[in-house]
Parts: C-alpha cells; structure tokens; sequence
C-alpha cells in the first residue's frame, strides 16, 4: 500500500489524511481517526476502523451507517450536493486506536460519507441520506467502485447494527429500497428519530460483553481443534481442562493408550518371567504392541540384533589405530600392531589398512 | 605400562588360565599373577611392535562402531582379510583398537 500518510493536530485530535493512490489494490484497511480525502477532494474524517473492499459491480456507493457513526465532512461545498451520502462515526464508543481487527466473526459497519455538514455526535443524530447512484462523472464524492465493507470491530457497536448491516451493499441502481437491510438505508432527512431510537436501544448493550463473548468463541472453536492424545488418561484425570479439552473420541484414545500400557506390562513381565520359552510369547505380544504402536511411530527401532549378541563373537581383532577416517558412510582404517583370531587360527600384522562401509 | 590389550587374545587368554588354575592350587599369589601378566603386556608389546612386519587389507560392510574412551569398537560383517600370502573370509569380526599414538 502505497498510501501517503500525514498526520497533524486538531482540536478533535490527531488526523490523517489518506489519499488512495490509483491502482491500489483492495481491500484497503483504513484504522479509526483516518481521513479520507477523495480525488474530488473531499475530506471524510472516520472514527471507526472501516475496511474499504472493491466492490464487483464496479460503481457502488458508499454503504449507509448507523446513526451513531458520524463523520464530519470538511468541505462546504457539500451541501450543493443534490444526493450526498452522508458520513457519520461513532460518538459514544471510541474505536480502539490502531488498525482495525477483521478476524471470523465480523462485526459489519458501514460508512456512510455525506458531504453535508453534520453536527457533533453529541447532537441528536444527523440526518442520513440514502445514497443513490452518481455517474462517474460527477462531481460529487463517490468513491467509486469502491465498497466500504465495514469489518470487525472492538468498536463496541451495538449488536443490532451488525444485523442489520451484514447485508447491506450498496450497488448502482440499488437503493436502499430493501429497507430490511440497514435501517438507516430507509432513512431520509427527516427520519433520524427511529434510527436513533434503534441505536440508543441497541447502545446499552456492554460492547466489552460482546467482545469477551467473540473472544470466548473463538478460543472455544480453537480449542475444539485440539485433541489431546497424552497426559493423564480420561478416567484418571485430575485436572479439567485436560477431560474438557479432549473430544468425544480423546476418551477412547485414552483409553487405547491404557491398553498400550497394559500390553507393554504384560510383555515386560513375560520377558522377565522366562527366557527362551517365554521369548516367544513375548515376541508375540511385542508383534500384537509393535502392530498397535505404529501410528505412534515407536516402530523406528531397526536393530535386528541385541547388542550383547551382536558383539559376542569369536572372531577378534585387537589391535592399535593410527586414523580412523570416515566420509559419508564410508570408513577408512589405519590400524598397526594386531592381533589377529579367526576360526581359532591366530594371525599378527604390523599395519592393516580396511573400507569398510556402513 | 602397556596396553593391556592384548590380554583378550588367545595367548593371553590361555596366560590368564594358567594363571587362575596356579592361583587355585596355591602354587602362586595372586600378587604374582598380576605381576606375570604386567609383563605379558610389556612383552607383547614390544614383539608386534619390533618383530612383526607384515601388512594386511580388509574390506567389508559395517555394522557398529563405538569410540569411548578413546577405543574403537567396530563390528564388522562379511570381511575379506586380505595379505599377501592368504585370504581370510568372516561374517561377523569383532576389531577392538586403542589409541596407537598415546601409549601408556
């Protein structure tokens, strides 16, 4: 993103100018406190992170907003404007400074830019303004083919905003004659005292309760995922997060892992108990525990010959090394002064030079 | 003091046994068995050392290999024992080798 940033003090606070360069790539994700500043230049201050997407149908409006989203247009010359969307930002919940979250669950706001002047939020809430089609032509503010699809928010909107919200595009031609929408798309000039109204019922509610309650959902989704398949067995378990976070089936992995164990018991006291005729049935037990045991991989042990055994044997060679030289998996023996046994015939060499490869 | 190394072979295995059967029959002290068997080493030493000149090559597959305190031990399987005069074919040979250059 190539977006030219400036920032200076105002009374209302930091503001940044955002000028979209041509050929941007969208989504564009605009944080809370930003203003827009359109090529016609006009200048929309948001205060609620927003996320600017492009719309498919090309030339599309800005989408309506809840009354309680006010933004301040800058320009004057916005009230010549025969249809002027109207922007609005939140005055009550203050849009967490810094970029905007837009994680699964989405809470939808829409921007609403109005190029009338509107009073303070502390005012009753301005007017909205449906916003109708403009030719690209036109002098008024249209951020064209650019589709304000508000996203996430710990903005703390009230719940019903979203719902009502969630559907709303706005699209040439498409006013917001589907007023089920967004309420605030039926809105007219006049008809603010119902959106209002919709907003302070909608208001009271604890956006922090809301957050916890997505946050709540979230990790719960996450921890679904996660299959316990080690620590203490189902029934024995102590703590509850361990029974809580293992799924239906972690019972019965638990309760594969006693078998395991049990079989590995019962082989180790089999292998105790007797030696050669109990090796066998061992074996077996250890082929039933090595079949079972695969998809842990314990089955990665390719010694074929027990260690005692395999260095047990007649033919010996002691000696001195000189350089033991190894590359890869090839081995290269100096050796001198040894002595020799094989077959029970003994044999001495001075030096003795060997490759071997392993 | 040398190695005693040398005492695993079948020379100084066959010592080892002399000297266990002497012990028994109280002909010697086991003070003195350890004192014949520090000469062994000496001796045994000395002779691969001065009077063989031979040369040998293998080559084989290996199986094992171990290095702890300074003592390889290799496990080889089908080696070809090759000198000059003879061959000698094994499946498995056991080479047990301390350290040529620091000898005690």
């Amino acid at each position: 993103m190539t977006a030219v940033f400036k920032t200076f003090q105002k009374n209302t606070g930091s503001i940044a100018t955002f000028s979209l360069p041509p050929g941007m790539s969208y989504p564009v994700q605009i944080p809370a406190g930003v203003t827009l500043q359109t090529s016609s230049g006009h200048l929309y201050k948001v205060n609620v992170p927003v996320m600017v997407t492009q719309a498919p149908g090309g030339a599309s409006r800005i989408l309506s907003q809840p009354v309680q989203h006010v933004i301040e247009a800058r320009e004057p010359t916005a009230a010549q404007r025969a249809v002027a969307p109207s922007v609005l930002h939140t005055a009550a919940p203050q849009a967490p400074a810094g970029p905007c979250l837009h994680p699964p669950e989405v809470q939808q706001q829409h921007v609403f830019l109005s190029q009338c002047a509107l009073p303070r939020p502390t005012a009753p809430p301005p007017p909205l303004i449906p916003q109708a089609p403009v030719s690209p032509g036109d002098d008024q503010f249209t951020l064209e083919g650019i589709e304000f699809s508000p996203r996430l928010l710990d903005t703390g909107l009230p719940s019903s905003f979203p719902a009502q919200l969630s559907d709303f595009q706005a699209k040439t031609g498409q006013m917001p004659a589907s007023g089920s929408e967004v309420g605030v798309q039926g809105e007219t000039k006049g008809d603010v005292g119902a959106l209002a109204e919709r907003a302070d019922n909608a208001r009271p509610e604890d956006p922090a309760k809301r957050e916890a309650g997505l946050s709540c959902d979230y990790n719960h989704n996450v921890l679904e995922d996660i299959v316990q398949l080690d620590g203490a067995c189902g029934g024995s378990s102590d703590e509850g997060e361990g029974g809580e976070e293992e799924e239906a089936d972690g019972v019965t992995e638990n309760e594969f892992l006693g078998m395991i164990n049990a079989e590995a018991l019962r082989a180790l006291q089999e292998g105790e108990g007797s030696t050669g005729g109990g090796s066998s049935d061992s074996s077996d037990a250890a082929d039933e525990f090595a079949e079972e045991e695969d998809p842990l991989n314990s089955g990665d042990d390719v010694s074929e010959q027990d260690i005692p055994d395999l260095f047990d044997t007649d033919n010996v060679v002691v000696c001195q090394y000189d350089k033991i030289h190894r590359s890869k998996n090839r081995w290269k023996f100096y050796l001198k002064d040894g002595v020799m046994c094989f077959a029970g015939k003994d044999y001495v060499f001075s030096k003795a030079v060997g490759e071997a490869e392993w | 003091m040398a190695y005693q190394l040398y005492r695993n072979t079948t020379l100084g295995n066959s010592l080892q046994e002399s000297l266990d059967e002497l012990i028994q029959t109280q002909q010697i002290t086991p003070q003195l068995a350890l004192q014949v068997l520090l000469q062994f080493d000496k001796a045994i030493n000395t002779a691969l050392a001065n009077r063989v000149r031979n040369r040998v090559n293998f080559r084989g597959s290996l199986n094992t290999y171990r290095f702890c305190d300074n003592v390889w031990t290799f496990v080889l399987n089908d080696v070809e024992f090759r000198e000059v005069t003879d061959l000698v074919k094994v499946d498995k040979v056991k080479i047990v080798a301390c350290d040529g250059k620091t000898c005690p």
